[in-house]
């Protein structure tokens, strides 16, 4: 989610300056990506919260209709698009850490365009629910969870894309075509990016699971 | 880690900008196509009248939606949401985001110069500081205004000015303005631009979302204000459903601004709490760092971690006003007890966010006025992150009247006594750096000393309060209501004005001036507390918050709180009226070390260069070793000096 990495800003930096920022930098990237899953675990734990909050309450013997549930194919779909998108990140991390960029690029479009499918049919879903949104402490978590989990796709997807995007521009900087891991300061920067988003999602597919088992199965 | 300190050989310019790759700018083209603070105000406005024209087209003819009142909820959520966004994209908020999404790198470009700069979207540190400093005055006039509001109400018990409804919605949108300004009212203007000073950095480690958590909290300011236009909303600012539910279409101003300053909140926790660890200048080990930065970053943690807890929460309850779930309605599975969990699991922590920077600011400037290093460093700084950490773990005392398991009132009576441990932590190294010192009364010092007298009563009444026999005896009356006014406006609002008149020489340039700073203290140390104390009084006798009618053998203690509340407002006009004398009409040139202080922020130049120091400074020593003659400097510079020159030594001209 950073800015390509240039040299200090300063225009009279020293070197030993430049490499301090540098690392300072780095640094930076992975305390970010670690704080951003933190930022998600809370908004996260706030909606498991009103789920058993709910559930356990019972108010007015409306946690769930009898029978009540979300449209399960919706839910599988969404659900492997995301563990396939967190996985191809992560594989794509993993092919770029050893200087394969092309490897990174393909599994990275591959991942975008699944989180463009889960946005699709998260969103649709809203669309095809067997229920109304109002009739039951179930039926209210489920949309609260959809708007939230439309928020994180449209976030990992986009720091997915604009990795990839980057990645096109930078072909140069990373090494070209060659397996070979550039030193340059701006792949450096780069690939602590990637590094935190696979990281980031990671996270995401763990999310999807265990919301997945709270919303989908009875 | 070494840097070298000598100067490289390329000629320093020092506040020239850096070169980079060109692209589209937007920020720099003149008049009409650029994009700054008028361009976001129209976009804000087309945004609003779009977001309702949609509104009412996809939902105007659902019954269930437009309700009883006719009012259609889809369509007041989408003009305040499109509002925003129209806010953001005119102020150029949007535009690298979208760029990026092409591969496109950020375009540099020559800082705005002058005034305009501070109408712009700026990744300067010290312009998005100063943007907050005027955004938190503006949002704490307007709390102020509806404060004298509600007390000009309570100068009589039946002759009334306004109806009920009226009177509870200014009580409303006083308590939330002034709540959401104190989030922020140290962390944005004095943690953005003095922390990266403090720590020796040259920048934010990410300026573009520092800049983001202005705008967007300035548009929370505009949403939850606009809730006025909209009938306001009845409920206090804790919003407590059902109340919230059956509330009209201010309500939703009220969630939505929630969410949005809640936004802004973590965005600016984020920025400060990756900049604190990572960019911290060599040499500045954590025993190193000055006390307020300590302070920052349990705040920024905080921030971080709470706030996402307050956006869910709105986000439920707009999607119960908007797309009718029932997250918060008992009678068709949801809960309104949801709510009030999910509220005061950030409520408390955010009572922490308020009380935490004041504590860092008054850390900070006693030991320059008193000369003394600041006593059991370590102490306070563990007391700080003590604080952060058990702030997670009492929000249910809030419940103790309205909800919370009989059980569990124990437990949570326990956990709150314990965080005055760490609490006390804090005062106490206050107390030992005043301890047999020799002070020096200057205005950020004796407003300093004002937040322990005035925090010592916030302070100890709260520890009655935590206590479930006192709790459940004075419940929703004046009694708190006082307590909370103690703790925030007298710790700190106290310890924002120290330090205002401590750090406004740096930030501007210009001192403020002495003469009308003490008659601005004075008078408001005095009719803060000729205010306030009263209304412990009256609590305990019985009168209950947010109602407009009382007693009437209570009048009289209700018009000296009442007169005494309008002479502490007219105490802000004289702050104001010495802002504008101080830097427009009389601007006295501010020494580079006006206070003889040995932190880092005093050793750049003035002004402060656009990338801060000349040369990244080496830590040497502990931050306030004031009292001992001939101690090495905080930081080495490298020879090469900062700018103004380089780190004063102990022995200063102030050193008695």
């Amino acid at each position: 989610m950073t800015d390509t990495y240039k040299d200090s800003l300063a225009p009279n930096a020293t070197p030993e300056e430049r490499e301090f920022e540098f690392r300072s930098h780095i640094g930076s990237i992975w305390t970010g990506g670690r704080l951003a899953i933190g930022v998600a675990t809370f908004m996260y734990a706030s909606l498991a919260f009103a789920y058993f909050y709910l559930r356990s309450s019972n108010n007015s013997h409306l946690w769930r209709i009898p029978g009540q549930l979300a449209p399960l194919y919706y839910g599988w779909t969404i659900l492997i698009c995301m563990l396939l998108m967190a996985g191809l990140g992560m594989y794509g991390h993993s092919r770029l850490r050893k200087g394969f960029t092309n490897d990174f690029q393909v599994a990275g479009w591959t991942g975008v365009a699944l989180g463009v499918i889960a946005l699709i049919f998260q969103v649709w879903e809203l669309v095809v629910l067997p229920f109304y949104p109002g009739s039951s402490g179930y039926a209210s978590t489920f949309v609260a969870f959809v708007v939230m989990n439309i928020m994180t796709i449209v976030f990992a997807t986009y720091w997915l894309e604009t990795a990839v995007a980057r990645s096109l521009r930078m072909r140069k900087e990373l090494g070209g075509t060659k397996p070979e891991l550039s030193s340059a300061h701006t792949a450096r920067s780069f690939r602590a990016n990637v590094s935190s988003m696979s990281y980031y999602l990671g996270y995401v597919g763990i999310i999807s699971i265990g919301f997945f088992l709270m919303f989908y199965v009875q | 880690m070494t840097i070298s300190a000598e100067r490289p050989t390329e000629t320093a310019a020092g506040t020239t900008a850096p070169t980079g790759p060109r692209g589209v700018s937007w920020t720099n083209r003149p008049g009409w196509m650029s994009q700054h603070l008028g361009t976001a105000l129209v976009l804000a406005f087309l945004g609003y009248l779009l977001g309702h024209w949609w509104g009412n087209h996809i939902a105007g003819n659902y019954a269930y939606i437009n309700g009883a009142s006719g009012q259609n909820s889809v369509a007041d959520f989408l003009a305040l949401l499109l509002m925003v966004v129209g806010w953001l994209v005119g102020i150029g908020a949007l535009n690298y985001p979208i760029a990026k999404l092409f591969g496109r790198e950020a375009v540099e470009e020559e800082p705005a110069k002058g005034l305009s700069r501070y109408f712009r979207y700026t990744l300067d540190h010290k312009v998005v500081g100063m943007q907050y400093v005027v955004g938190v005055l503006l949002f704490m006039f307007t709390g102020g205004l509806l404060a004298m509001a509600i007390r000009t109400e309570l100068l009589n018990p039946t002759v009334h000015i306004f109806n009920p409804g009226t009177y509870i919605e200014i009580v409303s949108e006083h308590g939330t303005i002034m709540m959401m300004m104190a989030t922020s009212i140290i962390v944005g203007p004095l943690g953005n631009y003095l922390v990266p000073l403090m720590i020796g950095s040259r920048r934010m480690a990410f300026p573009r979302i520092e800049a983001f958590s202005f705008w967007i909290f300035s548009a929370g300011y505009m949403v939850i204000f606009s809730a006025l236009f909209f009938g306001g909303f009845p409920t206090g600012w804790t919003g407590y459903a059902p109340l919230q539910n059956q509330a009209g279409p201010g309500m939703i101003s009220y969630l939505f601004g929630f969410a949005v300053i809640g936004m802004g909140m973590i965005a600016a926790g984020f920025n400060i709490a990756v900049t604190i660890v990572n960019y911290r200048a060599p040499g500045m080990t954590w025993s190193r760092v000055p006390m307020f930065v300590w302070s920052i970053l349990a705040t920024a943690s905080l921030l971080t971690l709470a706030t996402p807890v307050l956006f869910s929460a709105g986000l439920f309850g707009i999607l119960d006003h908007v797309v009718l779930t029932s997250l918060y309605v008992n009678e068709h599975g949801g809960s309104s007890y949801l709510w009030e969990n999910l509220f005061w699991f950030f409520g408390h922590p955010e009572v922490y966010i308020m009380a935490l920077p004041g504590f860092g600011i008054v850390a900070e400037i006693v030991p320059v006025f008193t000369r003394k290093p600041l006593f059991a460093y370590k102490v306070a700084a563990a007391g700080m992150m003590g604080v952060a950490l058990l702030s997670f773990f009492v929000w249910q005392h809030h419940l103790f009247q309205s909800g919370i398991n009989p059980d569990m009132r124990p437990l949570f009576m326990l956990t709150t006594e314990l965080i005055s441990i760490p609490t006390g932590f804090i005062y106490l190294v206050g107390m030992g750096s005043l301890y047999k010192s020799k002070m020096r009364l200057e205005i950020p010092m004796l407003f300093s000393l004002a937040l322990y007298f005035n925090f010592l009563i916030g302070g100890i009444t709260g520890v009655f309060l935590s206590d479930v026999p006192v709790n459940v005896t004075v419940h929703g009356s004046f009694f708190v209501l006082s307590h909370f006014h103690y703790t925030i406006m007298g710790g700190l609002l106290f310890a924002f004005m120290a330090g205002l008149y401590y750090w406004l020489p740096k930030m501007t340039g210009y001192m403020m001036n002495k003469k009308l700073g003490l008659w601005h203290f004075w008078t408001m140390f005095i009719f803060f507390n000729l205010t306030f104390f009263p209304m412990f009084i009256i609590g305990l006798l019985g009168q209950p918050r947010r109602v407009f009618e009382y007693a009437h053998n209570l009048q009289g203690l209700n018009d000296f709180s009442s007169i005494s509340a309008f002479c502490l407002g007219a105490s802000f006009l004289l702050f104001f009226w010495n802002l504008m004398y101080s830097m427009i009409i009389n601007p006295q040139k501010a020494p580079a070390n006006p206070w003889d202080s040995l932190g880092l922020e005093w050793q750049t130049a003035n002004p402060v260069p656009l990338y801060n120091f000349e040369r990244i400074p080496v830590i040497v020593t502990e931050p306030y070793r004031y009292s001992e003659p001939g101690a090495p400097a905080y930081a080495d510079f490298g020879g090469g000096g900062s700018g103004s020159g380089s780190s004063s030594s102990v022995s200063s001209s102030v050193e008695e």
